[in-house]
């Protein structure tokens, strides 16, 4: 298993640098408007309702955009989380038990972006 | 031309078990500051990893129609979640500072004949890009720009 992790770190660095930047970079405006403004009543009746958001998701070409972005917003944070915290498990002296941890985190990341696939693909 | 050094010219006079320290974390690294910064950096994947399945419950329940989203929204306004989100914004801005900090540094010195631009200018534009993406985001999804 030692192994097969060292063979697929680059990979996993690629995804964990994205959801770094690209996930850093996202999840603000996200938060500021769907987890917090919305549900505290601070943006306009509409801003969040289904029908104004299913028109642009409907829309040929703000419609991909908008899965893309969804889809980062899901997956990036993910493979961000999972390396982070089994390096955190690590750092608190885990690293007896990686081999058993880090591959039950990365597929706890894998399922959830093949989850997100699937949820963009649905829209 | 200089000759290539003896393979045995740095072993010590007398043979003996080499003298180096075991690695071992300082006695007091829970507490220094610089360890705390660290590990708190880390522990953002646990915030990071929640907030992904999160969004994916959110985008589930937009593919679900109008009356799962209506469902998300109202409990997205239970105080569990607006603490969440609140924590997760806190996290994600402590990352960013973090992490665009660090960034211009990690740079290669040149790729081809490329070089990057300079490091003051690689961040400044690093938080234009993040402050103008957030600004973007929040005036479509709050409904600013149709």
């Amino acid at each position: 298993m030692k192994h097969f992790l060292l063979k697929i770190e680059p990979v996993i660095w690629l995804l964990f640098g994205a959801g770094i930047m690209v996930g850093t970079i996202l999840l603000p405006g996200y938060l500021l408007t769907v987890g917090l403004a919305g549900p505290l009543g601070l943006l306009p009746a509409d801003a969040l309702s289904w029908e104004r958001l299913h028109g642009m998701v409907s829309h040929p070409i703000g419609g991909l955009l908008f899965r893309l972005v969804l889809l980062a917003l899901i997956a990036l944070p993910l493979w961000k989380g999972a390396h982070h915290l089994r390096h955190f498990l690590i750092d608190l002296g885990g690293g007896g038990r990686d081999a058993v941890v880090a591959p039950l985190l990365y597929l706890l990341a894998a399922a959830g972006s093949v989850l997100g696939i699937l949820a963009v693909v649905r829209l | 031309m200089a000759q290539p050094a003896h393979p045995q010219a740095m072993t010590p006079s007398r043979p003996g078990r080499t003298r180096t320290a075991p690695p071992m974390k300082p006695g007091n690294w829970p507490s220094s500051a610089r360890y705390r910064t660290y590990l708190a950096f880390d522990f953002t994947g646990l915030v990071y990893l929640i907030a992904g399945f999160v969004v994916l419950r959110a985008a589930w329940a937009f593919g679900s129609g109008p009356e799962a989203w209506s469902a998300l929204l109202a409990s997205f306004a239970h105080p569990v979640y607006l603490a969440f989100h609140l924590v997760t914004l806190l996290s994600v801005i402590f990352v960013g500072v973090r992490f665009f900090r660090l960034f211009p540094k990690a740079q290669p010195a040149r790729i081809g004949p490329a070089k990057p631009p300079p490091r003051p200018l690689l961040h400044a534009g690093l938080y234009v890009a993040w402050a103008g993406v957030t600004l973007l985001l929040v005036a479509v999804l709050g409904g600013i720009v149709p």
